[in-house]
């Protein structure tokens, strides 16, 4: 009995940990979001609330508590609260499963457990993938409860890309769970361990480098992000699906969108980019100094993500937004091709050379 | 030859690749051009046109003579002009009530054109944000007030009047003085 509750509180531990660092990365990627695209166009972004703007994130947070919040007249009451929440939601319980760190269990007061993963479950990559398709209702929802025409195309259009795009990824992925016979997470971070070529997008028998470029490029345009960011288009249309949100509502709606990014980057950097695994063993601290390879996994992992996050915000500065037929042309006749052709080749040559 | 060479470009996304590049090497060689606006200020120049006033002559009394022709100018009709008699003298007259509404003024000068006695005026104040929309409707005092901080020293126009024109602040060069 005391073992059951002792875990309980593990995982509460651990779950409020990633939660916390989940929550202020998201907090302050708004505020590095700013910074980078004003530095890359020659502006300075966010300077007046604390040295060089740093607590900018907190005054906007204050200010959207303190927002009116509004519930248009014609809206349907439940769904228009619901559908922030049924946004914001799935992003996060996506982290349940993402290793953080090596994979490596720890006794702790008569408990195994593992710390850098709340939950090592088999079927890991399939259960991000259909909880980041329930975040699409919430942009739906959001949409079509607001009672606004408006924001019910915003919604719409956002449903038809979500869902091309989301068939890219899971197509894109699907090359990696060839190559390592697994669907957990953790297996997969696992068994690109050693030089950075046994890393997915290098590795031999074939390298997953296309799967990559579509995965990127479908997971930019499932997280909304500019060059993809039709739902909201807010410089054309009445700001897309949350046109009629107002206050803490509409910043979950945000908090999502920053959410996912995190998430879709913890996935690229697990399944393509070897996870927690240094680009060279030498780089690992391995063995005896075993808080220092705990360590050296985060702080690799984290790089990877980071690197990530930091390619939202140059695509972000670089390019325009795409046309909504080219955007489709683009998911339908280009990615999806490549993805298939990808999971082709993979298997044969999964099959002719089996590692 | 040059068909795969497009092609290659294509695929590995070359010119989205070029557009990356460019705003890396800004991101490295970061060097801001922004102005820090409250806290520096840019000079303005010398034809700024700013906020509107009203003038005075020298001796404190008020130029405008409320002939409603800057109202008749103004393109967005920002200008409300009520004039009136001046007590015991017919000829006389001025503006009783003066308001402009400044949140429709796209300060293009044609009021401060139409004036015959250069009773308006252009300053260079710019900073005019308020809570309050209604504070944007001033009126004739708030008007000259602007004007006596903008124009603390007036040209002396008031000897070169020429007496035909007595309540015009323009001297009329061309026009011979009437005897006696
Ligand atoms: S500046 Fe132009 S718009 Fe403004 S009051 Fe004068 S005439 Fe009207
Ligand atoms: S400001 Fe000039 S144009 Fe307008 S009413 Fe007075 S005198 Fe006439």
């Amino acid at each position: 009995m005391a073992e059951v509750g002792l875990k309980l509180a593990f995982s509460l531990a651990q779950i409020a940990v990633v939660m916390g660092v989940v929550m202020l990365t998201v907090m302050f990627l708004t505020l590095a979001e700013r910074k980078v695209l004003g530095w890359m166009q020659d502006r300075m972004g966010p300077m007046e609330v604390g040295p060089y703007g740093v607590l900018q994130p907190i005054a906007d947070g204050l200010k959207l508590f303190f927002k009116e919040d509004i519930i248009p007249a014609g809206a349907n009451k439940f769904l228009f609260s619901l559908a922030p929440i049924l946004a914001l939601v799935p992003a996060l319980i996506g982290f349940a499963v993402v290793p953080f760190g090596p994979n490596e269990t720890v006794e702790l007061f008569g408990v195994q457990f593992k710390p850098f993963v709340i939950s090592d479950i088999n079927i890991g990559i399939l259960y991000i993938l259909a909880f980041t398709s329930i975040g699409a209702y919430g942009v739906i929802l959001g949409g079509w409860a607001s009672n606004s025409k408006y924001s019910l195309l915003g919604g719409l259009r956002s449903a038809a890309q979500v869902i091309s795009y989301e068939l890219n990824v899971g197509l894109a992925i699907v090359g990696v769970l060839l190559l390592a016979g697994s669907l957990s997470l953790v297996k997969i971070a696992e068994a690109q361990s050693g030089w950075f070529w046994n890393w997915y997008i290098f590795a031999p028998p074939f390298p997953q480098i296309f799967a990559f470029v579509v995965y990127v490029i479908s997971a930019v345009a499932e997280t909304n992000r500019v060059p993809f960011d039709l739902p909201e288009a807010e410089s054309e249309l009445v700001a897309g699906f949350f046109t009629e949100y107002s206050g803490m509502r509409f910043a979950f709606y945000f908090l999502a969108e920053y959410a996912n990014m995190i998430l879709v980057s913890c996935i690229a950097a697990a399944l393509f980019l070897g996870g927690w695994n240094a680009p060279a063993p030498f780089l690992q601290f391995h063995g005896g100094l075993a808080h220092l390879a705990w360590l050296s996994g985060t702080f690799w992992f984290a790089v990877k993500v980071y690197f990530f996050l930091f390619l939202f915000f140059w695509l972000r500065a670089t390019l325009p937004r795409l046309r909504y037929d080219q955007l489709m042309r683009f998911g339908w006749k280009v990615m999806l091709p490549i993805a298939l052709g990808n999971i082709l080749i993979t298997s044969i040559a999964a099959y002719l050379f089996p590692r | 030859m040059r068909n795969l060479k497009t092609w290659f470009k294509t695929i590995i996304f070359y010119e989205i690749l070029v557009g990356m590049k460019a705003t890396l090497t800004h991101l490295l060689r970061y060097k801001p051009i922004t102005l820090q606006y409250p806290h520096e200020k840019r000079t303005l120049p010398d034809s700024y046109r700013g906020m509107l006033c009203l003038l005075r002559y020298d001796d404190g009394t008020e130029k405008c003579v409320g002939c409603d022709l800057c109202e008749a100018a103004c393109p967005s009709r920002v200008i409300k002009v009520v004039s009136a008699e001046v007590p015991g003298e017919p000829t006389k007259r001025y503006a009783k009530r003066y308001t402009m509404d400044m949140t429709r003024c796209l300060f293009c000068g044609l009021c401060v054109d139409a004036c015959p006695v250069d009773a308006l005026g252009m300053t260079r104040e710019f900073e005019w944000a308020v809570y309050d929309k209604r504070q944007l409707l001033l009126n004739k005092e708030q008007l000259l007030a602007i004007g006596d901080r903008s124009f603390p020293v007036r040209e002396k126009k008031l000897e070169l009047q020429h007496p035909n024109v007595a309540f015009f602040n323009v001297a009329f060069k061309h026009m011979p003085a009437k005897e006696g």
